[in-house]
Parts: structure tokens; sequence; C-alpha cells
């Protein structure tokens, strides 16, 4: 799975105030520490950036630039901000993101092909989000035809299910993994990606990163290519990278149903199955899963 | 000839006992959905008790207040009142004096009159709190001493004093309401906090409800999930019999200002939609609202 990096978020106050004062100590941090762990892109997320948008955007493409050769995500709802930061991307950039929504295709999806980056495009659409897959295929349908009247082809697009918090609704998790295994045939070429850390907001913090790692191979195996993840989960990385077959194994298994005896397994393994267990809808989520 | 495939689920939700004695009341304990006689056992029916304030209340409609009118101020003769007249099998007391925001009666005076109107009864009682999690904390606790081993239903367990609550019922042999706001995930969170230390068969769930036109349907789905995980997923941690407290909100709805029938018909309507969603356990506040739905249901 292709990974895009998340940390440089204008949400942290580090970022936030290392750009408001352009000091680029720790932004060089962030992005190594990334770099170093092996992510695939950068996301840059600066927010909405409403009073004098180009200039942060700019003055961050340019100093993560000198720090890394990696292509840039960048992570705004800001259109001018977006424009200012695509022109000095070196790499083919990737727009995160436009949606369905009427603005957002009149306004964003342009600039996809102005300057060739690939596009993230979510199922949201002017109705809001879908609620369930065959919802979320539709929607999806009409902005691609939208997209591709542009002249952007499907391999310049990365779909975008929107995963909700798995303490919102667990259904919706099931319907997104309904949605993805759909994504083939309804845009041959596309490439699905998605916001994973929003899977475990409100979840204990301890706890959030063992939601988002067994999610990721949940979604690998069917067929997920991306994903916009922590940089720092050295964890996940290393799942991803292949290098813990045993528990991808496992939950592979609690996916499968399969009858284990929990108890003979490690505490950390135990907590891969249950995880995996409320992913998959079997037991009702609860801030306490791992304790029962 | 074509016969209409029956659901078994084979678990049930856990019995809870209220009360003490012969007069003592079982809630719970079915192993499938209100009415689905066809399917399953409902061993017992739903709960259905009636309110009783330790204080004359502010803001009542007049006929909310009516029936109780010469004993308003008298919580033991309110209880009376409630039981020989209106033929409450179970009653509910509220303990809207030691509210932090109005008068705020300490906890051993709050204890002191459940003592007296516990001590008058023969029937199953419910001692509410007024949500305020300190100052319930302090007020149950004392209620749980005070009345030790009449096993009480006390409430509400919040996720912020479940713990001082839960101690103190367990110490003194009472069954604890846990109350999660309209949250399936947050039921089962509490559920599993308390059942850390405390008995799974002495906890009736509280996701909290609303009235007709203000959002009743929520409350709907939210009793109806809390069963289908019990039943059909088999999550121990939400098979507990479920409590529904409408009267606050029906009268304050603005139609049951505007007319005692309307309010009356509010609060029948809302409490009987819960029973049909899986409620085990309805208090309600109009004597006439609890005739009511116990005709409904007998007939």
């Amino acid at each position: 799975m292709i990974l895009i990096g998340e940390d440089l978020n204008i949400m942290s106050n580090a970022i936030s105030q290392a750009i408001k004062e352009r000091n680029a100590q720790p932004i060089r941090e962030c992005v190594e520490g990334q770099t170093g762990n092996g992510v695939d892109y950068l996301d840059l997320n600066v927010g909405p950036q409403k009073k004098d948008p180009a200039p942060t955007i700019e003055w961050l493409v340019n100093t993560v630039q000198g720090f890394t050769d990696l292509p840039l995500c960048l992570d705004t709802t800001n259109v001018v901000a977006m424009e200012a930061g695509l022109k000095l991307c070196k790499k083919k950039a990737l727009i995160n993101s436009a949606s369905g929504a009427r603005e957002s295709m009149e306004t964003v999806m342009p600039l996809s092909k102005k300057y060739s980056s690939g596009l993230v495009l979510s199922v949201i659409n002017d109705a809001g989000l879908p609620s369930d897959a065959d919802e979320r295929a539709a929607s999806i349908l009409e902005s691609l035809e939208y997209a591709n009247e542009l002249g952007i082809e499907n391999e310049d697009i990365w779909i975008d299910p929107v995963l909700m918090p798995v303490g919102v609704d667990q259904r919706q998790i099931l319907s997104y993994m309904e949605f993805i295994q759909m994504i083939p045939d309804l845009a041959p070429g596309a490439k699905s990606v998605c916001g994973l850390s929003n899977l475990s907001y409100s979840a204990p913090k301890g706890l959030r990163g063992l939601l988002n790692r067994t999610f990721l191979v949940i979604i690998t195996r069917y067929g997920q290519d991306a994903a916009i993840v922590s940089g720092f989960d050295e964890e996940l990385i290393r799942l991803n990278r292949g290098e813990m077959p045993e528990i991808v194994d496992l939950i592979h298994r609690a996916m499968d149903e399969e009858d284990m005896d929990i108890s003979t397994l490690s505490t950390k393994e135990q907590e891969y199955v249950k995880t995996t267990q409320v992913l998959m809808g079997k037991t009702l989520y609860s801030n306490s899963w791992l304790e029962v | 000839m074509f016969q209409a495939p029956l659901e078994k689920y084979p678990v049930n939700i856990r019995e809870v006992i209220l009360g003490l004695g012969e007069k003592a009341k079982k809630i719970g304990g079915e192993n499938t959905f209100p009415l689905h006689f066809f399917e399953g056992f409902l061993p017992n029916p739903p709960g259905l008790g009636l309110e009783v304030l330790d204080m004359q209340p502010e803001n009542w409609p007049t006929w909310a207040l009516d029936p109780f009118e010469d004993v308003v101020s008298d919580p033991v003769g309110w209880a009376k009142k409630g039981v020989e007249e209106y033929g409450a099998e179970i009653l509910c007391l509220r303990l809207l004096s030691t509210d932090p925001m109005g008068m705020d009666v300490a906890p051993e005076e709050a204890a002191k009159t459940v003592r007296k109107v516990v001590d008058s009864l023969n029937i199953p009682l419910i001692v509410l709190g007024t949500g305020a999690e300190d100052k319930d904390s302090k007020v149950l606790t004392e209620v749980a001493r005070e009345c030790s081993g009449k096993n009480l239903l006390l409430g509400p367990a919040l996720k912020g004093n479940y713990q001082e609550i839960a101690k103190a019922a367990l110490e003194h042999g009472h069954a604890i309401v846990a109350q999660a706001s309209m949250d399936a995930n947050l039921t089962k969170e509490l559920n599993i906090a308390l059942c850390k230390f405390f008995p799974p068969e002495r906890i009736v769930v509280d996701p909290t409800s609303s009235a007709l036109g203000y959002g009743m349907e929520y409350t709907f789905s939210i009793i109806e999930s809390i069963k289908q995980f019990g039943l059909v997923d088999k999550d121990n941690m939400m098979q507990m019999p479920i409590f529904a407290d409408i009267g606050i909100e029906c009268w304050r709805t603005k139609e049951a200002k505007e007319s005692k029938d309307q309010g009356v018909l509010w609060e029948a309507t809302t409490g009987m939609t819960f029973l049909l969603a899986g409620a085990n356990l309805v208090v309600l506040r109009h004597p006439e609202a609890l005739r009511l739905i116990k005709n409904m249901i007998s007939n």
C-alpha cells in the first residue's frame, strides 16, 4: 500500500508555530522522521488559510522539498493556496482533495488537469456523505464522469470513500469495506485512498494506533491502494512492508472467523484479534473493547 | 405449506429483581423481542413505575400535579396515594431537592426522606438523583447506607460517578441504573467498567429518553439496538434490562402544557412506544398515563 505521511499538519502546535515563525528546523525533523520510517508521499496540511493564502504554502513546499525528494500531497481547502503550492511542486503532486460538491468540481478539479497532478476525490457531494456502498458508488460515478470530461484520467484519480470513526457508527466501516471492493469495477485504473487515522478519532489515545494498524491490514486485503497515515507509527509501516507476516496472517484468520483459542495467544496477538473482531462488526465497539 | 422461519436466540436478557418479598418485581429475562411470543419467552411483563417527588415541583402544568394536589410536599403521602389510589406497583422517588442548582438539600437529609418512604411501602422503589455527578454520588451513597438491604434501584450511575454509587450499592445490596446518553458504544463501555466489580444481574441501563415529537425516534432506535446487540449478537455486556424515565421529558413539552388530555396521551404514547422498542421498565408521571398503558397491555 502507498503510504502518505500525515504529520506535517497545521493542527499540530509545533508545526503551526514553526510555520508562523518560518522556522525550518521543526519542519525538517518532521520530514526526516517520516521519510526515515519509509513513507511514500508527504501530506502538507495547511488548513483553510483564510488570510493571505499563498505565502504560507509556498514557504512550506519549498522548505519541505529542501529536505526530501518524495512527492507531496497538498492538503488545503483553499483553492488559491492549492494552486500556489502546485506551481512549486517538483514531482507530480497529489491534490487533497476534491469532492462531488458542485463548488469543488468547478474550482478544485481543473487544477488537476492544469498541473498534471493526482486528485484525491471523495464520495461527498452536495447532499453530504453517502450512507452506504451503493450511494457511494452513485456519487463517485457522477464525479468521475465530470472529471473525465475535464480530461482527467482515472489513473490520476484517488478515490476517498471517507472513513468514519469506529466509535460513531460501526456499520459505516462495513460499507467502507464493501465499497473499496467495488472500485476496480466502478473506476478501472483509479486508486483508493483514505485518511486512516480518522477511524480511531475519539478512541483512547494509547489505543488509536492499534485500530489504525489493524484496519490497514484489513483493507490491504480488500484491495485498498493508499492511505494517509502517521509517518511516525513504525509498527504500521513495518506491517505494511510485510515485516510482520504472523500478525497479518492472524488478522486474516480473525477476518475469516477461524476458530481460535484466544487464550493461547500473546497479549499483543489477542489485541489484534479483538480489534479485528470489532472492525469486522462482530463485536460492538466500546472504548474498552480490549477489556472484554 | 409455507412456514415463516422463526428466529431463536440462545441467550437471555438478564433478569433483575427490584424490591423485596412478595411484592418484589422481576424485569427482563426474555430471550426474544417485545411481543415475539411466537419465537421465544418473555417471562416478565414490563415494570411500570409512578414518579414521586421529594419536594413540591415547579413548572409542572396544574393537571400534572392535580392527582397529588393534597400530598405534594409530603413524599410519604404522595407515595401512599400512588399505591393505594392509583395502583402503582413500582414507585420512583426523584430527589429533586438535592439539586445543587436548586435547594441543595444535604445527602443525610435526603436519605432520611428516602428511608421514611421505604418504610411506608412494601413495593419496589427506584431512587433517582438529579444527574449532578458529584452531588448524586454523595446522596446515593448515603441513601444506599441508610436503606441497607432494601434492594432499591439507585441511579443514575454515570461515567463520572459510577464507582462510588456502585460500590455503595454493592455493599448495601441495591441494584443500579447505568446511564449513558443515546449511545450504544458508551452504554457498553460503562457496563464493562461496572462489571469489573459489580454483578451484571443488578444493572439496569438507561439510554436516556426523549418525548414524542422531541427525538423519540432516537430513543426508540437506541433501545432497539441495545436489545439487538444483546440477543442477536449475544453481547453479554448488552443484556441488561432497559429503563425509560419519561415523565420529565413528556411533561415539559408544549403539547403537555396546553391541555391535560394532550399531556396524558403524550406520556402514554411515548411510554408505550418504548415498551414496543424493548424497554423493560418505564416510569411515568401521570396516573392516567399509567392506567392507559396498563389497559393496553392487559387488553
